[in-house]
């Protein structure tokens, strides 16, 4: 049987903000943590300190509040997809979600050129409507006569995903002024964390996750499969709408400040799944908080693994995620 | 109004099927209170897709259809879901939630968005559990459970949501002997004693005749008007249907109805043998009658006493055989037409069947087929069969002389009629 899930949830919220901590204090520049709380401190007071309050409260905390929203939100969008397409290896990636998003928010960046004030507010808009519109796309593609096939969903994601990497690329080689931001950007990263872009992801992090947070009820009766579902009282189209929206939502929200982040969305919701069950009451908020701490950690390693050279994070999450995830289906296997 | 006179599931005129193309055309049915109504049919006839249409798995394209007296299309799932219980083909559950949090989850209409479950719901779901015999598997994960344990499960599942209407479909068809009754007896007793109303699929007729008050037969694109199991399930609505010939009769026991296929259309061989007059009574003669039916053979009977094991197996074949009352001698007209039927034939069968003085002018027309030149087979031996004080003997004896071939059994006998072969298990 499964631990008690309150247990697990409990940790995950007492390691997440650990996390964070060693997430600020660690770095090129260590700084102490009697220090961080300190800064914390002055900066909630507005009193000004010195360059360490800097590094603390403009350049470490933001990062790490934008890594936990992102990894929260990845890591949401796929226990979503999860359920909804009753698939383990749904997530937003897969499915080609990830690069509907960035194909937007690259066709925004290409369309701004110039107007950064502009670009701030365009780019997560365009990457929400190309992470809706991807899809859409795919679940049309996969579904035949008002039947959605998992295999065929899996592929028509591939497949799209690849079609859409292709004009990422073309825009980019078309766009050769804008080519820096779209590259910087691609790598899928946080080095260009700021307050500001907290505040532009948070409350589509919040709108995004508000809706499934109250309706893990509902996510489990999807776990019976639609037509059950419908039996036992739930509006399974309109749910399915509900839920697809947001999950696009929180896809755009990840995409649009930090690129192409894989592995997240995928192997955090699978982790808690096996720890924890399939109960979406306690699976969706230790998912977020997995989320969370492991990009936070991935982060963290990122920064400091080679520093002062940073490691795009994307390449952290798969070579770190890839092992663990094949560790844990061949322990599956073996119990 | 009396709770057996409310209808809860209304068919009016209705075809259903999908993407627009009807697979059922003009359902009339109605499931009252405390009725359990089943419907029977071939594969792929549209029972469950019948079933399907309450639930809008399947596509209303016309008439009208109403629970408890509310037309389906203006119900919202929830609100159906308080009214309809279903239990599926097919249970899965491939995922590790208790079988208590499975069952749990039939609440789901009764219980509102923002708040937990009472104390009334954790009571249904108890008693639920414990209606299905489950409530000790009520804390093991789903997905460590037998398909029979999981079909007894969403059967708790859908009491769960305390509905008025209950659709079964096909709900013991995994299960064994024992949870197969359990289940149904518990459907019985809902219906007795909860007035439930009960549309289930059945895949086995005596089943369906022993726990449905009514039955319909859906087969052809339609739906047959559901009655009594005796009026419904009949030897021609067998062969019409299911294209099977089958026995019906009434079960000693349980006194429901009974049904013995005894051979399938499609299985008769199409050369044709010839014709036989099988000589039987008693149940003498039915191994053979219904291989050498099998075998292409045109075959008729000689006189057999109604309600005979023979005579009811004559019966389902369809047949040409001489009928007599029960335990009745054969009169004149009987022995005439047996001698017809001998004098048509072109070998003649008798069967291992005592003769005494009511039944000896079937030897009679046999010696006479021999003198004429008729092959006769006698299967057996005629020692210790004669109770007519040598008649039967003494016309033996001439039809042996006549050369008929005499002393064999099973097999041997089908080898023995003219260009018999060995037959295989049939």
């Amino acid at each position: 049987m499964h631990p008690r899930p309150a247990l697990v949830v409990a940790a995950l919220a007492i390691a997440l903000p650990l996390a964070m901590v060693a997430g600020i204090a660690l770095g090129a520049v260590p700084v102490a943590a009697s220090d961080v709380a300190a800064a914390l401190g002055r900066a909630v007071r507005g009193v000004s300190g010195g360059l360490a309050d800097t590094l603390v409260v403009q350049v470490r905390m933001p990062r790490v509040v934008l890594a936990a929203l992102v990894g929260a939100s990845l890591a949401g969008a796929g226990t979503l997809y999860q359920a909804l397409f009753r698939n383990p290896l749904a997530d937003p990636y897969i499915l080609g979600v990830s690069s509907g998003a960035g194909l937007g928010a690259m066709a925004a960046i290409v369309a701004t050129a110039g107007a950064t004030a502009a670009r701030f507010t365009a780019v997560p808009l365009a990457a929400f409507a190309g992470a809706t519109l991807t899809m859409l796309l795919v679940v049309r593609l996969a579904s035949h006569r008002g039947r959605l096939d998992a295999t065929s969903l899996l592929l028509a994601g591939v497949a799209v995903s690849y079609t859409l990497a292709a004009v990422t690329s073309f825009l980019m080689v078309v766009a050769r002024q804008q080519m820096a931001a779209i590259v910087y950007w691609m790598m899928g990263g946080l080095s260009a964390a700021s307050w500001p872009y907290v505040a532009l992801v948070a409350p589509m992090f919040v709108a995004g996750i508000a809706a499934p947070l109250f309706s893990t009820r509902e996510l489990n009766l999807m776990l019976l499969g639609d037509e059950r579902a419908g039996h036992l009282g739930l509006s399974v189209e309109r749910f399915k709408l509900v839920m697809l929206a947001a999950a696009s939502l929180l896809t755009a929200a990840a995409v649009s400040v930090a690129g192409l982040i894989g592995f997240v969305g995928l192997m955090v919701p699978h982790m808690v799944r096996i720890v924890l069950g399939p109960d979406h009451r306690w699976l969706l908020p230790a998912s977020l908080l997995g989320g969370a701490i492991a990009l936070v950690l991935a982060d963290l390693a990122a920064r400091i693994v080679i520093a002062p050279i940073e490691i795009p994070v994307g390449i952290v999450t798969a070579v770190l995620g890839g092992p663990f995830f094949i560790w844990l289906l061949v322990r599956g296997r073996a119990r | 109004m009396n709770a057996a006179d409310t209808v809860l599931l209304a068919y009016s005129g209705v075809d259903v099927g999908y993407y627009g193309e009807p697979i059922v055309r003009g359902a009339d049915l109605r499931v009252h209170a405390g009725e359990v109504v089943g419907l029977v049919g071939p594969n792929g006839a549209g029972k469950s897709t019948l079933l399907r249409a309450v639930t809008g798995d399947a596509e209303l394209l016309r008439g009208s259809l109403s629970i408890a007296g509310t037309d389906v299309r203006t119900l919202a799932p929830i609100e159906r879901a308080r009214l309809v219980g279903v239990v599926p083909q097919l249970v899965t559950a491939a995922f590790a939630l208790s079988a208590r949090e499975f069952v749990a989850m039939g609440r789901h209409a009764h219980v509102a968005r923002f708040s937990a479950a009472s104390e009334h719901d954790r009571a249904v779901v108890d008693e639920a559990l414990e209606l299905t015999d489950t409530a000790r598997l009520a804390e093991k994960p789903t997905d460590e459970l037998s398909g029979g344990d999981l079909q007894r499960l969403a059967l708790a599942q859908a009491l769960a949501q305390e509905p008025r209407v209950l659709l079964l479909d096909e709900p013991v068809s995994h299960l064994d002997l024992n949870h197969r009754l359990q289940i149904l007896d518990l459907v019985r007793r809902l219906a007795n004693e909860r007035s439930v109303g009960v549309l289930a699929v059945f895949h086995d007729l005596e089943l369906a005749a022993r726990y449905a008050d009514r039955i319909s037969i859906v087969a052809g694109g339609g739906v047959g008007p559901a009655d009594t199991p005796e009026l419904v399930i009949t030897a021609e609505s067998l062969r019409d249907v299911f294209g099977v010939r089958a026995v019906v009769g009434t079960d000693a026991v349980t006194g429901a109805v009974s049904v013995t296929a005894v051979l399938r259309e499609g299985a008769v061989a199409s050369q044709h043998r010839g014709r036989v007059l099988v000589i039987g009574g008693s149940g003498a003669a039915a191994p053979l009658l219904r291989r050498l039916v099998l075998g292409g053979w045109q075959v008729s009977a000689g006189a057999l006493n109604a309600g005979d094991a023979d005579q009811v197996l004559a019966d389902a074949l369809g047949i040409d055989y001489v009928l007599i009352p029960p335990f009745a001698p054969m009169d004149d007209a009987a022995a005439v037409r047996v001698a017809e039927l001998a004098a048509g034939a072109d070998v003649v069968v008798v069967c291992e069947v005592p003769f005494g003085h009511g039944n000896v002018a079937n030897l009679v027309a046999a010696a006479s087929a021999a003198a004429t030149g008729t092959p006769v087979v006698l299967v057996g031996d005629i020692a210790g069969r004669d109770f007519t004080g040598g008649t039967a003997l003494d016309l033996w004896e001439q039809t042996v002389q006549a050369g008929a071939v005499s002393g064999i059994h099973g097999d041997a006998v089908e080898e023995a009629l003219p260009g018999g072969t060995r037959p295989g298990r049939v």
